[in-house]
Parts: structure tokens; C-alpha cells; sequence
């Protein structure tokens, strides 16, 4: 087994009283794609925002490549972590191939100066960057579509401009929160194959999804978070005959939930 | 209660558009007032000629005759966008019939105008039907789909047209800024003559813009940049050989020029990062005060005499320096909170300046005696003579100042299109987006403040040195009011909207000093209305009509892009499968 490209260990997460993330750990190798599912309010999100440095943790920490990340979004994203959001969040009155540019800025150079001359050297750099955003477009399928602004986009095409931006960083690590939410089938299916080509190129996704049949056909590694903790991890195979699983998912006699609100919010 | 214009059936619309030409024309030429007016007849005081001459056709009436003719030979001509065309022309005929009647109606103390007892003068009343009936027939024949005129022509017929168009405008610019004269005590009826231009000169852009002629200019000139670029300055640089040419109206132009610079470089910080600057006019101010000294008596104390240029680039910095203090609270306050971090520093400027702290201001006596700028010998307040046409006093000013506007825009432009710009208007579209994104958003909005401090600071040393005399006066919070209603009303992010915005809101004063007791009053008033109908302002970016006005680039509203686009995500699914195998 190859050395971990993140690894997140013992990352705990508390807002004032509430402990929204338990020590909770990921590792996460090169090529691989590891799923992350939970009910609502389970903490996926909130352990995505430790993992990009928009959430300090209360404790543990955060490994790329066995160094630790800044506590910064910028500063995550340049060392290579790059995420997509929950809910789309584009930047929508500029057009698509603008939005992948805004995510090859960490990789380019151009500082005011050069921004202001327009040098040989600004040119380069710029025609450079159109080039990787126009073939990044074409990787997730929207390569007729540069000019047209992101609002004006379908939906199902937003998400994908959203993973179209997110690798325009070079990331060695590309995190997707829930990138399938509101797609039909034929959709889903489309993201599936963009993942695996993602992942064909060597970098490493961490998938968070509600849709328990997308994340089995797709993950190699699959993690199931409740109320902040860790409860499996484990092979598709594994995490879908686990009785735990089953229970966090269907549900129990309604007096046992009660009784595991009331554990939860005495904690 | 339905619509108005529900009842305004297709079938009406030929007589009606027919039938408001007849009457523009009809009320151009019947006399419009039959009474002396207040300040005696023309030709003594009034330049308007609807008492000693009832039937000439000149001045407004020559205009509505315009209109009128136009709209009469469109209204049998099917152009495309026809009904748009009739509506501006109406909508022009319609301002200037209602700003000479009201003026004529106030003058003549009532409605003395229109009720005189020797002759009846119902000239302004009926062209004022004729404009209406004209409107309402273009809205009843239907309002087409906005014109697309192709830009694939030959180079040489672009070249041309563009030639043209340039030459048109500058024409424009000249007629409108010397429109009525200077005004005051010369001439009391200037405002109303300017204001009757502005219907006539916006009612025939509005009929260009509805036959698709000025968007197809304005993709004319983006594809063809270099020389537009070339022939716009050769334009600005003909001012002062046009009627335009006066000392008074050089002087105007430059102030607007100054103006100008300093409103685009506000528009970095507003418009492109999208961070609310509401004491902008404190770095004009840094600039001009520390020009002033270097220039001026304090240097001369010192034995010091600095080349204007050197002068001119230590103010810019120093106003970038300051405008990079400011900036920085920006790592901790957004939004609201940062307007009013900016306000405070405007207050604190113009107070220290009042009170001479530090004794680099003058205090209420100001810092008089700045030395002009001298090139060769010639100092810029002095007139010229360029191949035999004697140029009048400001002219040499206006020239600096056309050069300053130009590397101003062109600084803005290629930096708009840079890594810089990107992250700007990223951040201005979602800050946490951005930084997620990579993009050091605290140094990226310091860097704005810096780039706009600069560009106001390097405005401030040609004002100090054009106008000789630097007071806190001109610095004062108002001014940096107007300058940010300049940067949206011309539209955020653009850099011609902001040029114009800025021409308007210093010409205007200028131009209305005879309502100065109602001078602000309207100036609101415009403001709310453009807000209200023109949200993404007067020449919007194309990012700002994204966004305001519910358009896409190329002008065409949202829905019929989302509908033409709906096919593509079967394509796309298509391409990414091929990318997964």
C-alpha cells in the first residue's frame, strides 16, 4: 500500500457545546475514491470545511502527504485540496471559461505589474491558461459552452463547471459535496463516469452523496458518518451488510431514537 | 385594471404613428407663445424663437422637425425594429415638446402660453399630442425583438462605419456641451435649451439603438479595438478644434476629463471588486495636496523644483500608500461595515484638511499659487497656436487630461482582462467562493484599494497644477457621492459607462445653474428613475446586465438562451463518457 495522500486523523470538531465531528479519520491514497454518507446533520459537511481549512479543528489534524495543512482555504487549495460545493456555488455573471480561469489563478504567475503591461510573458501565461480551462471544459463535457455565462447554464452542467473549476487547480486531492444532488439518472450516471476519469488521472476524490446506490457503484473505501462519529468504514460490500448501517438509515422503534436525541444533545 | 397597453390593439398602431408624426410636424410649425417673455423679446434676452419669429425653423423647432420627418418616413418604411425606432423617436419628440412648453408655460407666468388672446399658440400642446399618439402606435404595433446586425463585413466598410460613427460622436459631444450656450446671466434660458438638446440627441440615439445600429457599432469596435482605440483619441484630441474650442468650454472639459480618470479608477474598487469606497475623494485629495506642495510655495521655500511628471508619479504613490492604509481593514470588515470604515477616513481627510493639521493643507485658506504645467517653455494655461488655428487657453490642459483619461482606461482594461482582474470580480461575486478558489482574497482587495488610490492620486496632481489653487473644499463628502452615482449611473465595471457617467453628473451642475435652487433635487430624481428602470446602468458591462438586466452577452434576454441551450446536456453526457473510457 502506497503512503496516504490525505490523511485526516482523530479530527475533532466542537462549536461552543456542540460537537458536531468526534474523532473522526480518512486515508485516502492516490487513484482512489472513497465515499462518505450519513444522515443529514451527520457532520460530512463539516468535515469537509476541516479538511479545506475553512473549519479549524478542535482537535487532531490534517495530513497532505504527510504535511500539515495551513489553516487557510487559500493556502489549502495551493497545496492541493480543491472542493466543489453542496449547494452550486458559481460565480454566475461571469461565463464558464471564466469561472475555470478564476481556478487556474493559484497556478499562475502574473502579479500587477504584469497584469498592467500585458508583457510577452503576461501572454504566454494567459494563452496558457485558456488553453488548460478550454481543455478542462471538454474533459467534463462543456466544451461548446465557454462563452456562455454560469447562470444561464443547466443545472446538471453548473455541477459539472463546478468540477471543471475545482481541478483547474492542479488538486492531488478533489473533494465533491454531493455532486449528483437533484440530477436524473442519466445525469448521475454521466457524473459517474466523470469521477472515474477524474480519478484515472491519479487524484484522489472523497465523494459525500445521500444517494447510497451512486456512492456503492463508485467508491472503492466507503465511510458511514452518524451524529458526528465514525461508525463503519469499510468495502462497498461491507458497509451495505452492516447491520449499523442499516439502522442509521431505515431507522428504529420510535422510542429508541428518543432516547439517542436525548444522548446526544446531553453530550 | 388592465394594462394600458392592452388597449392599444395592432390594428391602431399605422394611424396612430401616422397620425403623431402629422402633429409633431404640424405643432413644430404653428407659433408656440404669443407673449413677451418676462426678461424682454428676442432678440435681446431670448434665444428661443417662439415670439418674433413663429414660423422659423431653428433651434428646438428644427429638431422636432427632425423627429417628426423621421418618424413619418419610418412609420411608411418597414425597417427592422421599427416600432422601437418610432418609440425613441417619439419618446425624443415627446422631451422636447414638454421642456420648451413648461418653460415657455413658466416663463409666461401660467398658461399664458397657450391662452394668449391675439393669436392662438397651441404649437407646444399639439406636437406634445403628436409625440404621445406616436409612442402609443409604436407600443400598439408590437415592439420587435432587439436587431442583431451581422459584424462579418469587410474591414474596410467597418473601418468606415466606425470612422463615421467616432466623428458622429464627437460632433455629439461638442453640440452638447456648447448646447444653450454657457448660461448665467447671459443667456437665462440655457438649461431649458440644453435640456431640449438632450431630448432631441437621446431621442435619435434611442431610434439607432432600436434599428440595432448602436449595438452593432459598439461589436464593430470590440472586434476592430486597435483602431477604434486610435480613432476615439484622434476624436478627443479634435475637441478643441469644434465649436467646442472656447476657453470656458476646454476648461469644462478637462474638469470632466479629471473626473473621469478619477471615476474609473473608483470603478476598480466598486465596480470590479465590488468593495463600497465611500470616501474615494480623499485620494484625489492626497494627490492634489501633495502635488501642490511639491510644485508649489512650500517646495520653493526649499529651493526645490520638481518636473511636473516627478510631482505628479510622488503623489500617486503617496495617495496608493494611503489608499493601501484604508484598504486594510478590508481583511476584517465586509460589506456595510467597510462603507462606513471608508466614510470615516473621507471625514478625517477633509476635517485634517480644514484644520491644516500638520500644515500641508493651507486650512480655509487653501494652497494658492501651484504653477502650471510648462512643456518647453509653454505653460498649459496659455493659448497655442497648432497649424495656423489659434487654440484657446485650455487647450493643452485638455490634451494632458485626454492622455490621462486614455492610460487610465487602457490600465483598467488590461487589468480587468488579467489573473488580477479575475480574482476581483470573483471576489466581488462570492468572497468565500474565492478564497476557496485559492485567491488571497486580503492582499487581492488591498491590492483595488491601492490601484484606485493611485489612479485619483495621479487625477489630484494635474487638478492641483490645472486649477493653481488646492482647498479642502473640493474634496468634501459630496464629491465622493457624486463620483461613486458617476460609476453606477454610466455602469459598474465599464469603463465608457464610467466616462459618461461622470460627464453627465459635472456637466449637468454646470449646465443647470439657473435651476441651481432645484439643481439637486432633480439630480435624485434621475438618479431614482435610472436605478429603477436602468439598473445595470447607462453603458452596462456585460458582466453588470448579467446580472441586472437578465441578459446574456450578446444582449438577448435569459430565457431564450436556457431554451436554445437545452439541448446540449445529451451532447455533453455524450463527451464525458468518452472522457471515462
Amino acid at each position: 500500500m502506497t503512503a496516504p495522500v490525505l490523511e485526516a486523523r482523530n479530527v475533532t470538531m466542537a462549536f461552543g457545546g456542540l460537537v458536531a465531528l468526534s474523532d473522526v479519520s480518512l486515508e485516502l491514497s492516490e487513484g482512489q475514491i472513497v465515499g462518505l454518507i450519513g444522515p443529514n446533520g451527520a457532520g460530512k459537511t463539516t468535515f469537509f470545511n476541516c479538511l479545506t481549512g475553512l473549519y479549524t479543528p478542535s482537535k487532531g489534524q490534517v495530513l497532505l502527504r504527510g504535511k500539515r495543512l495551513p489553516g487557510d482555504p487559500a493556502r489549502v487549495t495551493a497545496a492541493g485540496v480543491a472542493r466543489t460545493f453542496q449547494n452550486i456555488r458559481l460565480f454566475p455573471s461571469m461565463t464558464a471559461l471564466e469561472n475555470v480561469l478564476v481556478g487556474r489563478h493559484v497556478r499562475m504567475r502574473q502579479g500587477p505589474l504584469s497584469s498592467l503591461f500585458h508583457g510577452p510573458a503576461f501572454r504566454r501565461g494567459e494563452a496558457a491558461a485558456r488553453e488548460r480551462a478550454q481543455a478542462l471544459l471538454d474533459f467534463v463535457g462543456l466544451g461548446k459552452v465557454g462563452d456562455v455565462l454560469a447562470r444561464n447554464l443547466p443545472y446538471g452542467d453548473q455541477r459539472r463547471l463546478e468540477i471543471a473549476r475545482a481541478l483547474a487547480t492542479d488538486p492531488k486531492v478533489l473533494l465533491l459535496d454531493e455532486p449528483t444532488a437533484g440530477m436524473n439518472p442519466q445525469e448521475t450516471d454521466a457524473t459517474r463516469h466523470l469521477i472515474f476519469a477524474i480519478r484515472d488521472t491519479g487524484i484522489a476524490v472523497v465523494v459525500i452523496e445521500h444517494d447510497t446506490k451512486f456512492i456503492f457503484t463508485l467508491c472503492d473505501d466507503v465511510s458511514v458518518l452518524v451524529q458526528g462519529e465514525l461508525l463503519v468504514r469499510g468495502t462497498p460490500d461491507e458497509v451495505r451488510a452492516d447491520p449499523r448501517v442499516i439502522e442509521a438509515y431505515l431507522g428504529k422503534p420510535p422510542d429508541e431514537v428518543e432516547a439517542e436525541v436525548h444522548r446526544g444533545e446531553t453530550r | 385594471m388592465r394594462p394600458l397597453h392592452e388597449y392599444l390593439r395592432p390594428a391602431y398602431a399605422q394611424p396612430l404613428r401616422v397620425a403623431g408624426s402629422v402633429l409633431v410636424l404640424v405643432g413644430t410649425l404653428m407659433p408656440w407663445a404669443t407673449f413677451v417673455l418676462n426678461d424682454g423679446p428676442y432678440p435681446g434676452k431670448a434665444t428661443l424663437q417662439f415670439f418674433d419669429l413663429p414660423f422659423a425653423v431653428t433651434g428646438f423647432r428644427l429638431h422636432l422637425m427632425v423627429l417628426g420627418l423621421a418618424a413619418l418616413i419610418v412609420s411608411f418604411v418597414p425597417i427592422p425594429g421599427r416600432n422601437r425606432v418610432l418609440r425613441g423617436l417619439g419618446w425624443g419628440a415627446l422631451l422636447v415638446s414638454a421642456v420648451n412648453l413648461l418653460f415657455i408655460t413658466y416663463r409666461g407666468g401660467g398658461l399664458g402660453a397657450v391662452t394668449a388672446t391675439d393669436m392662438p399658440a397651441f404649437g407646444g400642446l399639439v406636437a406634445l399630442v403628436g409625440a404621445a399618439l406616436l409612442i402609443a402606435g409604436a407600443v400598439a404595433g408590437g415592439l420587435e425583438e432587439p436587431v442583431h446586425l451581422p459584424t462579418r463585413i469587410n474591414r474596410f466598410v467597418a473601418w468606415a462605419v466606425l470612422l463615421v460613427a467616432y466623428v458622429a460622436l464627437l460632433f455629439l459631444v461638442a453640440w452638447t456641451l456648447t448646447a444653450g450656450g454657457q448660461g448665467g446671466v447671459a443667456n437665462p434660458y440655457a438649461g431649458a435649451q440644453f435640456l431640449s438638446f438632450l431630448g432631441y440627441a437621446g431621442g435619435l440615439l434611442a431610434a439607432l439603438q432600436g434599428a440595432g445600429v448602436l449595438p452593432w457599432i459598439a461589436r464593430l469596435s470590440e472586434e476592430h479595438r486597435p483602431f477604434s482605440i486610435a480613432v476615439l483619441v484622434g476624436c478627443a484630441l479634435a475637441l478643441p478644434f469644434t465649436s467646442a474650442g472656447t476657453d470656458y468650454w476646454m476648461t469644462v472639459a478637462a474638469n470632466i476629463g479629471i473626473y473621469a480618470a478619477t471615476a474609473i479608477g473608483l470603478n476598480v474598487v466598486v465596480g470590479l471588486a465590488g468593495l463600497l469606497d465611500i470616501g474615494y475623494v480623499a485620494f484625489l485629495g492626497i494627490g492634489a495636496f501633495v502635488a501642490a506642495n511639491l510644485s508649489g510655495a512650500a517646495a520653493a521655500k526649499l529651493d526645490i523644483t520638481l518636473p511636473f511628471v516627478v510631482a505628479a508619479v510622488i503623489a500617486a504613490v503617496v495617495a496608493g500608500t494611503f489608499g493601501a492604509i484604508v484598504g486594510s481593514p478590508t481583511l476584517r470588515v465586509r460589506g456595510d461595515y467597510l462603507a462606513i470604515v471608508t466614510l470615516a477616513f473621507g471625514e478625517i481627510f477633509v476635517r485634517s484638511a480644514q484644520n491644516n493639521i500638520g500644515g500641508m493643507t493651507g486650512g480655509p485658506n487653501a494652497i494658492p499659487g501651484v504653477p502650471p504645467v510648462t512643456l518647453f517653455g509653454t505653460g498649459f494655461n496659455e493659448p497655442v497656436t497648432i497649424g495656423g488655428s489659434r487654440l484657446p487657453s485650455g487647450a493643452l490642459y485638455y490634451f494632458l487630461i485626454v492622455l490621462l483619461v486614455a492610460l487610465v482606461m487602457a490600465m483598467f482594461a488590461n487589468l480587468k482582462h488579467s489573473r488580477i482582474g479575475r480574482a476581483w470580480i470573483a471576489i466581488r461575486e462570492d468572497e468565500d467562493v474565492a478564497k476557496a478558489m485559492g485567491i488571497s482574497t486580503g492582499r487581492i482587495k488591498i491590492l483595488a484599494f491601492m490601484v484606485g488610490a493611485t489612479t485619483a492620486g495621479l487625477s489630484g496632481a494635474v487638478f492641483a497644477h490645472k486649477l493653481g489653487t488646492v482647498s479642502y473644499e473640493s474634496f468634501k463628502f459630496l464629491e465622493s457621492v457624486t463620483l461613486i452615482s458617476a460609476v453606477i449611473l454610466g455602469g459598474m465595471g465599464s469603463i465608457p459607462g464610467a466616462v459618461l457617467g461622470a460627464s453627465l453628473l459635472f456637466v449637468l451642475p454646470e449646465k443647470l445653474r439657473e435651476f441651481s435652487e432645484y439643481r439637486l433635487l432633480l439630480f435624485g430624481l434621475a438618479l431614482v428613475l435610472i436605478m429603477r428602470f436602468r439598473p445595470q446602468g447607462l453603458v452596462p458591462d456585460r458582466h453588470r446586465r448579467a446580472e441586472l438586466a437578465g441578459e446574456d452577452i450578446e444582449g438577448r434576454k435569459l430565457e431564450e438562451t436556457v431554451t436554445e441551450q437545452a439541448h446540449l446536456p445529451t451532447g455533453a453526457a455524450t463527451l464525458t463518457r468518452e472522457a471515462g473510457t
